[in-house]
């Protein structure tokens, strides 16, 4: 019913998609030998996991045909909610069900001024990714909070292990699983691509439309919100700018994703935030500044939406050249 | 009297099998107002737009003032003195009414950096306008001007060259008030009283009694009879069996012998929209097709919305299986069990993208899941394929992309999304634009199949189409319903009854 499962072009797609992942991994291997071993193969799923769910939400937007802007200022929010609590006694549950509350809170928010109020969504989210990114401070004036963090469990979700990999990404794949079933294989995921492609007819098929442009905006928070999670267990402290590194990594990973396997799609995300992951990290372990990175792995997405998807063209270019490049300028003038 | 200003002879034009037009003589006066009738399909597009130099002309020729032309472009038929409105007149709304008029010429000068010269703009916009006389305020914005204004703009523009001679207008008059269309024809009259000759494309009769002095009626790309507008008071009702000529039968399924027998299935009463509809009232009975003409501004595609929940809220009672019923949204309607198929079945009917079965299935999502909302992909598959063994689907492929089907293809699975939902009420909008004449044939098969166990209402601007295929018909004019459904009401009558608001 997918794009994907049209044999044989998407078969293609898939081979093509390995084959540039292989690709990428060997010249990575032949400039440095430890990209290949263990330590390193933990830390690209560890990242993988933060990068893909902060992706998996996004999709739900852009399969809605709208833009997300916000989630990394929600994701900031919530993770100094969550940090506040924790260091204020709370449980880790508690504090957890509290980020995603207020996240959840920020997303209906968007889709209701999207979708109800018909409000241009990159500009409302903008707006309101800047008034929870401001919000942020409001716990601590913009000090980190760490305490209390060893012991409430949260650095513990860190360093589960199982067969060597993180359980965070375990909990990736499941629920990459679940979306899966949910956006290609169930009604709901129908409506939401029904109502994406062509709002007039998923209306005139009884479709919701704007339920599920709203609700699509809460599952971005949603996502967002268990990506910093991750951060905040790897990090050991929250900041105020937790969420900030969200936004390049997943709009890279949703739209290469879509030009290399041929539209939004959960397999699609999955498939860019692992070859946008392996590149990061990848640059990372070669000691690259991370705003050079972002300005190739940029400019590789360029060149895969050029490449493989024509009709993406035109969106991808102006986001990228407003994301990847935008954010260099802004962070090399501070 | 002089030498026409127009003399076409032999035009012929093809599109790949299809002859669109054939053999048209047509001469045209100068200084006069010549109106083309035809219902769709007949020509007459084919004709202005080879006219304007959008197509162009396989044989014939084409003679202004005497001299052979020829139109390679719409440039060229400017160059020659013709200019065109289109039927929506693309305008910059952002833009006032002066710079709309020069867009593209500013200054009088061509290239990038001429300057714009707003003074000698508006000195030449006045002086367009102290020739003729309208009242607009031309400094405002476009966007805020009324659709009459908007016109005038546009054939303000048209004119804005002073060679023309010939203007060209594309049913102008459709989403026109009484009061606009008054504007409209007095700038007309202004036009004719200096000498520019209009070919002027309508569908209602009663616009070219007033305001025309010859007509000419095409029909199958021919031109059937030109005639001054005297002669036409005295044809009437004849006029519009010029228009329809001969029926093909053999596309329509057979009548019932006993319509309008059966139980009443649906009903509504005293349906009224504002300034839409006004006092829509019939039934639709067990076993019968009633059939609804009209022309685009009849209100024919917002009658089916409001009946479909996805217009109004309206006025008036609907009752359907003996229960009242009032959907105010589509998911409302369906699960009171109306389908719609909706006029523009690209746009409003199909996600184009997506496979059939998903589109198939996609009107009753609740039918096809189970647990979770977990879609039942065998089960689905399995009633899709049926559905389209039954709708004759072909190529019979589900997981092709409903946009490589062809037109009528398309709209077959529009049909099988229907059959799909289950609905006791099908609402059919122009069922047939753009589908070849055998699946027009499975189609009209399928809605006498469908007749049998639901009602079923066609509304088409193609009277032939209303009028063939249905037990029952009635027509819409701006709104109003013309006579109540019968089957009775001969086709030349319903036709008269659909461009001219009467029956008689």
């Amino acid at each position: 019913m997918t794009a994907t499962s049209r044999l044989p072009s998407g078969f293609y797609r898939v081979l093509a998609f390995l084959a540039l992942v292989a690709a990428v991994v060997a010249i990575f291997a032949l400039i440095e030998p430890r990209y290949l071993s263990m330590r390193n193969l933990t830390a690209v799923t560890r990242h993988m996991a933060a990068n893909g769910l902060a992706a998996l939400g996004l999709t739900f937007v852009v399969v809605v045909r709208k833009y997300d802007l916000s989630f990394p200022g929600i994701a900031s929010f919530a993770a100094m909610t969550i940090g506040f609590l924790i260091a204020g006694g709370y449980s880790l549950g508690a504090a957890i069900a509290a980020g995603l509350g207020v996240g959840i809170a920020v997303g209906l928010v968007n889709g209701f001024a999207v979708a109800y109020g018909r409000l241009p969504d990159i500009v409302t989210t903008i707006a309101t990714g800047s008034i929870v990114g401001g919000m942020a401070f409001l716990y601590t004036g913009g000090r980190t909070i760490f305490q209390n963090f060893m012991t409430s469990g949260l650095i513990d979700l860190n360093d589960i292990r199982f067969l060597g990999l993180n359980a965070s990404f375990y909990f990736l794949i499941a629920i990459y699983g679940v979306a899966y079933l949910v956006l290609h294989h169930s009604r709901f995921g129908a409506s939401f691509r029904a109502a994406g492609e062509n709002p007039v007819s998923a209306h005139l098929s009884g479709i919701p439309v704007r339920l599920y442009t709203m609700g699509a905006f809460a599952v971005c928070a949603a996502t967002a919100v268990l990506a910093v999670v991750l951060i905040l267990a790897e990090s050991g402290t929250a900041d105020t700018n937790e969420g900030a590194n969200f936004l390049m990594p997943a709009y890279a990973a949703v739209f290469l994703g879509a030009a290399l396997l041929g539209g939004a799609s959960i397999p699609a995300t999955l498939a860019g935030t692992a070859l946008i992951t392996i590149l990061l990290d990848g640059f990372s372990l070669l000691g690259v500044p991370y705003y050079y990175s972002d300005g190739v792995v940029s400019l590789i997405l360029l060149a895969g939406v050029v490449l493989f998807d024509e009709r993406l063209r035109r969106e991808a270019a102006f986001l990228m050249t407003f994301l990847g490049f935008g954010r260099k300028i802004g962070e090399t003038h501070p | 009297m002089a030498q026409p200003v127009l003399t076409i002879s032999r035009l012929a034009k093809r599109f790949g099998p299809v002859q669109a037009l054939g053999e048209v003589d047509f001469t045209l006066e100068q200084g006069e107002i010549h109106a083309l009738l035809g219902v769709n399909g007949a020509g007459k597009s084919t004709f202005i737009k080879i006219l304007s130099g959008v197509y162009t002309k396989d044989e014939g020729t084409i003679e202004i003032d005497g001299r052979s032309v020829e139109f390679r472009s719409p440039r060229d038929a400017i160059a020659h003195g013709v200019a065109a409105v289109q039927q929506h007149p693309e305008l910059v709304g952002d833009l006032t009414g002066y710079e709309n008029i020069f867009l593209g010429m500013e200054g009088g000068r061509r290239g990038f950096w001429s300057r714009i010269d707003r003074a000698s703009m508006r000195r030449r916009a006045d002086a367009l306008l102290a020739r003729f006389p309208v009242e607009i305020d031309l400094s405002r914005r476009v966007s805020s001007l009324s659709v009459v204004e908007r016109e005038i703009v546009a054939i303000l523009q048209a004119l804005s060259r002073e060679n023309i001679r010939v203007l060209i207008l594309d049913e102008p008059t459709s989403t026109l008030t009484e009061v606009e269309k008054g504007v409209l024809f007095r700038l007309m009259a202004h036009l004719r009283a200096f000498g520019i000759s209009i070919i002027y494309i309508t569908h209602r009769l009663e616009e070219v009694m007033e305001i025309v002095d010859r007509l000419t009626v095409f029909r199958g790309g021919r031109r059937i009879t030109t005639m001054s507008v005297e002669a036409a008071r005295a044809e009437g009702v004849t006029l519009a069996e010029l228009m329809l000529g001969e029926t093909l039968d053999h596309v329509y399924p057979p009548r019932r012998e006993d319509a309008g027998a059966g139980e009443v299935v649906f009903s509504v009463e005293g349906l009224r929209l504002p300034g839409v509809l006004d006092n829509i009232r019939f039934d639709v009975r067990r076993g019968e097709i009633v059939g609804v003409f009209g022309l685009v501004g009849s209100g024919l595609d917002e009658l089916s919305k409001v009946l479909f929940g996805a217009m109004g809220p309206a006025e008036g009672k609907m009752r359907l299986g003996g229960r009242e019923i009032a959907p105010r949204t589509p998911r409302e309607a369906l699960a009171n069990g109306i389908f719609l198929v909706p006029g523009d079945r690209r746009t409003e009917g199909l996600t184009l993208s997506q496979a059939s079965v998903f589109n198939m299935t996609l009107a009753n999502l609740g039918k096809a899941s189970g647990l979770a909302g977990l879609l039942r992909r065998g089960r689905n598959r399995r009633a899709s394929a049926a559905l389209a063994e039954k709708v004759t689907l072909h190529p019979p492929l589900l997981d092709r992309a409903v946009s490589d089907f062809s037109g009528g293809n398309q709209q077959k699975i529009v049909v099988a999304k229907g059959l799909f939902a289950g609905a006791d009420l099908y609402i059919f909008v122009e069922p047939t634009v753009g589908v070849d004449i055998g699946a027009r044939s499975r189609l009209y098969g399928l809605m006498r199949d469908l007749a049998e166990s639901a009602a079923v209402i066609v509304m088409s601007s193609d009277c032939d189409e209303v009028h063939g295929l249905s037990d029952r018909t009635f027509a819409l004019y701006k709104g109003r319903q013309i006579g109540q459904p019968s089957g009775d009401i001969t086709r030349g009558r319903l036709l008269a009854a659909g461009i001219m608001g009467s029956l008689h």
